[in-house]
């Protein structure tokens, strides 16, 4: 999702979106902007003034006009004041906090929509965030560079149209060298974006180089290849440093020359200026006054080409924004008639595909789970067995196939309705920072302290949650580390057992943690998966022996499928798998610092 | 808008290391600025001859004009080139001093920190330097050259208009600093505000899988939006105060009324014969630009403000302590370890981790530290290649205090397999040889075999030259268990430290992980931490701890008998490793 180079949208389109992502304060934006345009055309109309004003002193020694055209450039100024003043109340007023809030709340109800599959991985999540966390901030400035642009190219213009007034070939002048900044500095932008992309990449190495070195310090710190040894690392510093020179050399100066079209055009009129002047057919002091307002315009000029780093920012953000909610929610088609009335689960021919992936993780994939029984999924990791679950409770849909509870698609099962029936323990546990209570309350919202207490109970987690120094209502971010896995693990499980889901999901809830944890965490798994459909994922293959059915995954196919007593006469794939296990669990290390070589069975 | 305090002090001290070539930039861009203005003198001067003598070219001073803009434009592109190469090269220096220092500070600072948020620091801290360092400084040396030297040829020029256009600044100046009067308070709450927005993202988008399992979102989204909700009224509360103050200062430092004064007072000044014309055009040319010089500094606080967190984290790990060794001791004389009544915390103030641990391991032996989760028994193995070094009392290795000891000298006597193991995004064999570059290709291969590596490597694509790929993404825990085990082979230390090797191995994987551990642990001195019991039933001596103490030693048989914390952890982990779920046990075919 993070494009690493920007390509390069129209502005109408960058206005779209702007008035887009103001929402429902759109209006009020546009009229802002008309007011920012207002205000640069009145201060141009205003600086015009000065040429009839200095008419009227150097040459036509008339006081009067000249103190008509002081009052008249005066009172446009004070105009251009106000319209620029009641534009900016859209900031100042709060409106555009107000409408970056509300699209912070979209944003965030857009995540909640969204297919989860969009937000598994750590990059996306890290995106995400970012995007969340910075929309204020860059779009804060908006009208702050609108403003600027605005002056920069609508006040050169309306006194340039004025100055036909007074004198055709200066006006004409002035119109050619201020517009022209537009299309050269619109012109050079896709170069600059060729740049971008042999830079990006030496970002990205650079990038990759340093997690790899900080993440690797301690093997290569026990290899003695850090600091002044770390060849790679170096290397790709020195790399990046030339590509940025020879990017600043082709990129970035262009920003300038693109200013000193203006410096040269300022010297043609002065040139054309004086010759005019001497030729007699130009009044010197319009010519005086005419670098009077120009030495005006320059300066904004220089200022917007400074700025179009902000103004990249702003883009890069709306982009980013509209991309994010143009992610479609996974549909509901046709919603079934009632709630599903048996939980029985069942997989019909499923074939699914990670979108980054080239091969499917899944490929016809059929099985039954029938209601109140217990399911394992074993094979090696990657053979697809999170990604069974995963489309169980819906984070992506299948590209073929259907996934069945109690006989309707899931697909035709509303959002909540779904989430309502599934229970899921993971092997890593996310705590709220909020109060114990509220972390296991927020299975099911309505239910009492005393409800939440017995689930506790039930979860093996009362006793050491009595004992924390205020109980349910200690709050997690204030014990943090103290509580270990195992205690977090087991707070999970009471959510689950809360929201008493009657189809469960384990993905490894016990890998993680060490003997002792384990024994309670496992207590409170047999709590959890009394009289429920289950599906766990196992590594550990004792865990399993138990389960009605054993389906065992590899490469994104079922190769075997059936009993533990069952796949163990089959004499395959699994009894393999469970004689390799069964040898290592009597590995042991041998005195005298010989292991000893695994013993048969 | 509201923004955080801006001291410039960090900024400054950031750039030491090209502060030479910042300030030839800045001198540069002040000179540029001094040609622009002098362009802007000649130019009235050209403009007021001409109305003199409206039939004579004014040669000189328009050929100066040209010069002089020509100089501030050439000074102006080498100021911005300076101060663009001097931001690289600051970039490049101050990673390589990041990633120095990072060798030096103890592992547990880097662990404590997080490799991605160090990363974070060295990466993107160092990036977002580059728009202060390489655009704000020449604009900042004009912001400050330009309106002094600008007011001194105003005084020149005409007192009484110098004063008219000073005194529309001071009285913008003045509002400003009523505007900003009660910034303190409010950066407080702003940027306390901004902290719950970004704590409340962070946590709504990591924890969405576990958001949508249990609710539709209420209660995250929930405190999320309250976040939300206090920013705003935070942020409407500042412009409400502020507002007012600060719109009127932009409104009277924008140059439009400087302008207009000195056009009033000009006009008046000139009809009067008070005043040259020419004068009066040299000052309506240079003095609007007082304002406007200020105004970009302003702006630029925006980007320097971003840069300030940036510049205070790069500056906090460029301090991070490092580990002080003497390097002056002997070598190491044998493969002993040596524990000497050890106290560890974690940091000042924290924990106590160890307390009073003392143990010997002979040469050659094997011991096991086990031990409920949280008891010490990780901290230990890992004090041994000091990623952290101890509060009190010693570690010794081969008879030598591991900080009397260079760096190079202790890793040349332990090598260390985590659970967690790393791949360097270069080839297989590189990864293997890795510590030992010297070692050929066979004895690679030959580490590989005893590592029980060589067939998957052989089955890989290229074989030994495949590219281990983003941090070794394509191949299972298990192999890459196995390829660090092929490293530590080659490696061939006296010393091995192994925490929890097998822990995250799949079934298949694991019979052939434990046949590369039985081959590198040979003839060596083990020391081996265990979460689970069944590998270390038959260690020379296991060391039990329990909440950061050594509670009890001896053989498995032993402590068994003794029926301690040994036997207990013992009775969980039989019963853990008999569990099955829905109550129906494993009929164990043994």
């Amino acid at each position: 999702m993070p494009a690493s180079v920007k390509k390069i949208t129209p502005w109408r389109e960058t206005w779209r979106q702007l008035l887009r992502s103001t929402g429902r304060h759109g209006r009020a934006f546009r009229a802002s902007v008309i007011g920012l345009a207002a205000a640069a055309v009145l201060q141009g109309l205003a600086l015009a003034c000065v040429v009839p004003l200095f008419v009227a002193v150097a040459t036509a020694r008339d006081g009067d006009a000249a103190l008509a055209w002081l009052v008249a450039m005066s009172a446009l100024m004070a105009l251009a004041t106000v319209c620029r003043w009641l534009a900016q109340g859209f900031d100042y007023r709060g409106r555009m906090a107000e409408a970056t809030h509300d699209l912070r709340t979209r944003l965030g109800e857009q995540l909640r929509r969204m297919p989860l599959e969009k937000l598994q991985d750590r990059r996306a999540g890290e995106f995400n965030a970012m995007l969340l966390g910075s929309v204020d901030e860059n779009l804060a400035y908006t009208l702050t560079i609108l403003n600027l642009i605005l002056t920069a190219l609508l006040a050169p213009l309306a006194c340039a149209l004025a100055l036909f007034a007074f004198d055709w070939r200066l006006a004409l002048a002035l119109l050619l060298v201020f517009p022209a900044i537009v299309p050269l500095y619109r012109w050079r932008r896709p170069a600059y974006g060729r740049g971008m992309r042999a830079l990006a990449q030496a970002h990205q190495r650079t990038s990759a180089d340093i997690l790899e070195y900080v993440q690797g310090l301690p093997v290569l710190r026990a290899a003695c290849q850090t600091g002044e040894k770390a060849e790679r690392l170096r290397a790709g510093f020195a790399h990046l440093e030339h590509i940025q020179t020879l990017g600043h050399r082709k990129g970035a100066r262009p920003n300038l020359v693109v200013t000193s079209v203006v410096e040269l055009g300022l010297l043609l009129m002065l040139a054309a200026g004086v010759a005019w002047a001497v030729a007699g057919t130009l009044d010197p002091a319009i010519l005086a006054a005419v670098f009077v307002i120009v030495v005006r315009f320059a300066e904004p000029l220089a200022t917007f080409v400074m700025y179009t780093a902000i103004l990249e920012l702003i883009e890069t953000a709306l982009e980013n924004i509209e991309t994010l909610l143009a992610v479609p929610a996974l549909p509901v088609a046709e919603p079934a008639a009632g709630r599903p009335a048996a939980h029985d689960v069942e997989f019909d021919d499923v074939r699914f595909r990670y979108a980054q992936a080239d091969a499917p993780s899944i490929k016809e994939f059929s099985a039954t789970l029938p209601a109140r029984s217990l399911t394992a999924l074993v094979g090696p990791s990657g053979s697809g067995k999170t990604t069974v679950t995963r489309l169980l409770m819906r984070h992506a849909d299948p590209q073929r196939g259907r996934v069945l509870i109690g006989g309707i698609d899931i697909r035709r099962l509303r959002p909540d309705q779904l989430s309502a029936m599934i229970s899921a323990v993971f092997q890593d546990v996310y705590l709220f920072d909020d109060s114990i209570l509220a972390n296991i309350r927020m299975a099911r919202p309505g239910a009492t302290d005393e409800e939440v207490e017995a689930a506790a109970r039930a979860a093996h987690c009362h006793e050491f949650i009595a004992r924390l120094p205020d109980g349910y209502r200690t709050r997690v971010g204030d014990i943090g580390g103290r509580l270990s896995g195992g205690e977090c693990q087991r707070i999970s499980i009471a959510r689950a057992l809360l929201k008493d889901a009657p189809i469960v999901v384990l993905d490894e809830p016990t890998a993680a943690l060490d003997s002792e944890s384990e024994v309670a965490v496992q207590q409170a798994i047999d709590a959890l998966v009394r009289d429920r459909t289950v599906i766990v994922i196992a590594h550990r293959l004792s865990t399993v022996v138990g389960a009605d059915q054993i389906l065992v995954l590899d490469d994104g196919r079922i190769v075997e499928r059936g009993t533990h007593a069952e796949l163990i006469a089959a004499d395959g794939r699994y009894r393999a798998m469970w004689e390799a296990q069964q040898r290592t669990k009597s590995w042991h290390v041998e005195r005298h610092g010989h292991a000893g070589s695994p013993t048969a069975p | 808008m509201p923004r955080t305090e801006a001291g410039q002090g960090g900024a400054w001290r950031i750039m030491r290391p090209v502060r030479g070539q910042i300030r030839f930039a800045m001198a540069l861009a002040v000179a540029s600025a001094m040609f622009g203005l002098a362009g802007m003198g000649l130019l009235a001067l050209t403009l007021h001859r001409l109305m003199a003598a409206p039939a004579l070219w004014p040669w000189e001073s328009a050929l100066g004009v040209l010069a002089c803009t020509a100089a501030a434009y050439l000074l102006r592109l080498t100021a911005f080139d300076q101060s663009h190469y001097a931001a690289f090269r600051l970039e490049t220096l101050l990673r390589t001093a990041l990633a120095e220092r990072l060798a030096r500070v103890s592992l547990g600072y880097v662990q404590d920190a997080g490799a991605g948020a160090l990363a974070k620091v060295v990466y993107d801290d160092v990036k977002a330097l580059h728009v202060f360092v390489a655009d704000s400084t020449p604009l900042y040396a004009r912001a400050y050259a330009a309106p002094v030297v600008t007011f001194a040829a105003l005084l020149w020029l005409d007192w009484r208009l110098a004063l008219g256009a000073t005194a529309v600044l001071v009285f913008g100046f003045a509002v400003l600093a009523l505007a900003m009067r009660n910034r303190g308070e409010m950066t407080r709450l702003y940027n306390a505000a901004r902290e719950q927005v970004s704590a409340a993202v962070v946590e709504f988008v990591q924890a969405m899988p576990v958001v949508r399992t249990f609710d539709s979102g209420e209660s995250t989204f929930g405190r999320y939006r309250r976040a939300l909700d206090n920013y705003l009224a935070v942020v409407s509360r500042w412009y409400r105060e502020a507002g007012f103050a600060a719109r009127f200062a932009m409104a009277v430092l924008n140059p439009m009324p400087t302008l207009a004064v000195l056009l009033w007072l000009g006009a008046w000044l000139t009809w009067t014969d008070r005043l040259d014309f020419g004068r009066w055009l040299a000052v309506l040319l240079l003095g609007t630009g007082m304002a406007e010089a200020m105004m970009p500094m302003m702006m630029l606080k925006h980007l320097v403000d971003r840069v300030k967190l940036s510049i205070a984290r790069i500056e906090q790990v460029l301090a991070a302590p490092t580990q002080p060794a003497t390097g002056q001791a002997g070598r190491p004389v044998d493969a002993s370890v040596r524990f000497e009544d050890v106290d560890f915390r974690y940091g000042e103030g924290g924990a106590e981790a160890l307390a009073g641990v003392g143990f010997s391991v002979a040469p050659g032996s094997v011991v096991a530290l086990v031990g409920p989760s949280g008891a010490g028994k990780s901290t230990v193995a890992r004090l041994i290649p000091r990623f952290w070094d101890v509060t009190a009392g010693r570690i010794l290795v081969g008879g030598v205090d591991v900080r009397e000891m260079p760096a190079e000298t202790l890793m040349r006597h332990v090598a260390f397999v985590f659970q967690e193991n790393f791949l360097f995004a270069d080839s297989v064999a590189a990864n293997i040889r890795l510590g030992t570059p010297e070692a050929d290709m066979a004895a690679v291969v030959a580490a590989a075999k005893a590592a029980q590596a060589h067939d998957f490597i052989a089955a890989l694509p290229q074989g030994y030259d495949t590219p281990a790929g983003e941090r070794g993404a394509f191949l299972s825990g298990g192999q890459r268990q196995r390829i660090a085990i092929a490293r530590a082979i080659l490696q061939n230390r006296p010393i091995l430290v192994l925490d929890e090797a097998t822990a995250f191995a799949d079934p298949e994987n694991e019979a052939a992980l434990v046949a590369a551990l039985s081959e590198l642990m040979r003839g060596k001195t083990v020391i081996l931490v265990a979460h689970r019991l069944n590998t270390v039933r038959d260690a020379d001596r296991i060391l039990v701890f329990d909440r950061g103490r050594l509670v009890e030693r001896g053989r498995h048989d032993e402590l068994l008998a003794g029926d301690g914390t040994y036997a207990r952890l013992w009775r969980s982990h039989e019963r853990a490793q008999s569990w099955a779920l829905g109550g129906r046990p494993a009929t164990e075919a043994r």
